[in-house]
């Protein structure tokens, strides 16, 4: 019985032994050149992205050199994307400095071959093959709308502290939020009773918090799609044990002590991008760009190693996009190991 | 002995060869050429058709180096010059975008940049007590506020129509117009501060300010022209740098002015005025434009190339101090 157990593993491991390099030649990412672009250098939060990017591909055959320009400008990345060029690499993935300023160059280097995808920061439509966007804005609208659910019990008053009227971004989640509550019977009892702006300062977000309060003694949460001003309105609710709690979209390291299920604590749980999972989908989407599985056309679809199936919608400039998923939820028992990273 | 050149190596004999060898240009030849076999074994991808495709962003600078050039040898400077490229491409873009011809384009950027820079000439002739670097920080704040105000929330505009804009960024064969443009208009500043009566008039008001007034130089109306004539360079490069990227944003431009003076600086026109000529900073322009091509095109980090620029500007601005204190210590000794 133990012979016959030993020969069939014995045989497994021959069939595996043979298949072996028939599956190395089989990587997503063999041979491959890739320049991966930032914003700009020392930025933890797109570092973690990097990483993760650069690991994932090189476990897959390619290689990765990521790249920052001298200044989060625009211009300095053109001057990056200038010497990529002249490297002839298979693939450029950039985090775009300015929508529009990089498509001549990024157009340049489409013309000359080079596949080009983008995340965390689109450039325009015309400049990409593809774009991988961390969360859709009716991921994260719901994702909030959800938590101030569930936080508030069903019912009750709940405000927003916001950036800047201006910010895109937060105006979109805002709409969202807005439409999914009128679309949904569930949250008929919930009343969003003001959109405070705190312009991402802390001084004035924390200001922004103590108004909403005393404006409305019954406010039950407080949503701030912001990591300033989720943090600032954290530490006052917290500091001044207030009944009122919070959620949104922070960082770990900044939310930590302020994190807890306890009254203690001003914030149950609240919400950012997976940029480790961004990263790892960013790279196999390159790589499946340069192997030619996709051109970045709507409804390609492709296998991005254990993460599954994903496929290319339109995004919301009309060009195409590969949507990682959901926001990540940082609870009071994963928020200490996220904090060491971002 | 050394002519205008800004710096020399004293008690060389006066063979013509070892005196062209022995200037400062001629030692910026030298490394103009070291630092090419350097970047050519340091990057395989370094060549003749990388380089002239890489440079046409680095050329934009270039040309703020020439009027700069005459501004540090009038002893003064300018530092608004970024905020005006910006102002000028801000402005440039809008008008491209309501459908003008790009001749109409061009005026708008070299007229914008003319009349910033006459603003700052105005000021600075007008209150001559001023210092020009207090004078022009103050314009750089009001140029980039207003490009910022007009920019709005987004913080960046592209321009719709780009067939103007790229085609001044078009090339012959494989050489960029802005390539000749940089040749030619340095050619131009060269002679005319070199050769010219007004260009011997702008070293004397550097050299002495007061002299030259006495001598009846017209140093005010000297000093508007320069000043005007660099905000029209800008509205040049604001031009050019629009052909790169099609749009400008709050950041265009930023830190030009630093660059200029480096260039000009590195080229051994002095920043106390009276010293230096164009040959030397268009040598030392194209110095530093290879050396960020070349490391760059290995993902040198960009900060250690700024670093390395760094380090050879302080070593060329001290060399001739540490050389003419060796001769002193030799010549001391032997005596």
């Amino acid at each position: 019985m133990n012979k016959k157990v030993i020969s069939a593993l014995l045989c497994g491991a021959m069939v595996l032994g043979c298949a072996a390099p028939v599956m190395a030649a089989d990587k997503a990412g063999d041979g491959q050149k890739i320049a991966l672009v930032g914003k700009s250098a020392g930025n933890a939060f797109f570092e973690i992205a990097a990483k993760a990017f650069k690991e994932t591909a090189e476990a897959e055959g390619a290689t990765v050199d990521v790249v920052y320009p001298e200044a989060a400008t625009a211009d300095a990345q053109i001057k990056v994307l200038d010497n990529l060029i002249s490297q002839q690499p298979d693939a450029i993935c950039i985090s775009a400095n300015d929508v529009n300023a990089l498509q001549a160059k990024l157009e340049e280097a489409m013309d000359a071959g080079i596949k080009v995808s983008s995340f965390d920061s689109a450039p325009n439509k015309d400049s990409r093959q593809v774009f991988v966007n961390q969360a859709g804005t009716q991921a994260v609208g719901q994702a909030l709308m959800d938590a101030v659910l569930d936080i508030s019990g069903g019912e009750g008053q709940f405000a927003i502290l916001s950036a800047t009227s201006q910010s895109a971004n937060q105006n979109a989640w805002i709409d969202a939020m807005k439409s999914i509550m009128e679309g949904d019977e569930k949250y008929s009892k919930l009343e969003l009773v003001e959109v405070a702006y705190g312009d991402d300062e802390p001084q004035k977000s924390t200001d922004q918090t103590a108004a909403l309060l005393q404006n409305y003694p019954d406010l039950k949460v407080i949503c701030a799609p912001t990591t300033v001003g989720i943090a600032a309105a954290a530490k006052y609710l917290q500091d001044n044990e207030s009944a009122c709690k919070l959620t949104g979209l922070g960082l770990p390291s900044e939310m930590q002590e302020y994190t807890g299920d306890d009254d203690a604590h001003s914030c149950p749980y609240f919400y950012l991008w997976d940029m480790e999972g961004l990263g790892k989908l960013s790279a196999y989407a390159t790589m499946a760009l340069v192997k030619g599985d996709i051109t970045g056309a709507v409804d390609e679809t492709f296998t991005a190693g254990d993460m599954g199936e994903f496929t290319i919608t339109t995004a919301d400039d009309e060009g195409t996009e590969i949507v990682l998923g959901e926001p990540l939820q940082f609870t009071p028992d994963n928020v200490a190991d996220y904090a060491k990273l971002y | 002995m050394a002519g205008k050149s800004g710096r020399s190596i004293n008690n060389v004999p006066e063979s013509p060869v070892k005196k062209m060898i022995f200037s400062w240009e001629g030692i910026l030849v030298l490394l103009f050429i070291a630092v090419n076999i350097f970047c050519a074994m340091f990057s395989e991808y370094y060549n003749m058709s990388s380089l002239l495709r890489q440079m046409p962003v680095y050329l934009a600078e270039v040309f703020m180096m020439l009027p700069m050039a005459y501004i540090l040898v009038l002893g003064e400077i300018d530092i608004s010059v970024g905020a005006i490229v910006c102002l000028s491409a801000t402005m440039s873009c809008i008008v491209c975008n309501t459908n003008a011809p790009f001749i109409v384009v061009v005026i708008t950027a070299l007229g914008v940049g003319t009349i910033c820079g006459a603003i700052n000439g105005f000021i600075l002739t007008k209150f001559q007590e001023l210092p020009p670097m207090i004078v022009t920080l103050a314009t750089q704040i009001i140029f980039r506020g207003i490009s910022e105000i007009v920019l709005g929330s987004g913080g960046s505009i592209s321009a719709s129509n780009t067939d103007g804009f790229r085609a001044i960024g078009g090339k012959v064969g494989d050489i960029p117009y802005i390539l000749f443009l940089v040749v030619i208009l340095s050619v131009i500043f060269a002679v005319i501060l070199g050769k010219s009566t007004f260009g011997r008039r702008v070293y004397a008001i550097g050299t002495n300010r007061l002299t030259a007034y006495y001598s009846g130089v017209h140093v005010q109306k000297i000093r508007f022209i320069i000043y005007t004539i660099m905000g029209t360079v800008s509205g040049l490069c604001a031009l050019f740098l629009v052909s790169s990227s099609y749009g400008a944003n709050t950041t265009t431009g930023n830190g030009f002015e630093m660059d200029a003076i480096a260039m000009a600086v590195f080229g051994g026109i002095s920043s106390t005025g009276g010293k230096g000529n164009i040959a030397g900073g268009f040598i030392s322009a194209f110095i530093i434009v290879c050396l960020r091509v070349g490391l760059g095109q290995r993902n040198v980090n960009a900060q250690v190339i700024l670093l390395i620029i760094g380090v050879l500007l302080i070593a060329a601005v001290a060399l001739p101090n540490i050389i003419g204190n060796a001769k002193k210590a030799l010549s001391m000794k032997k005596n």
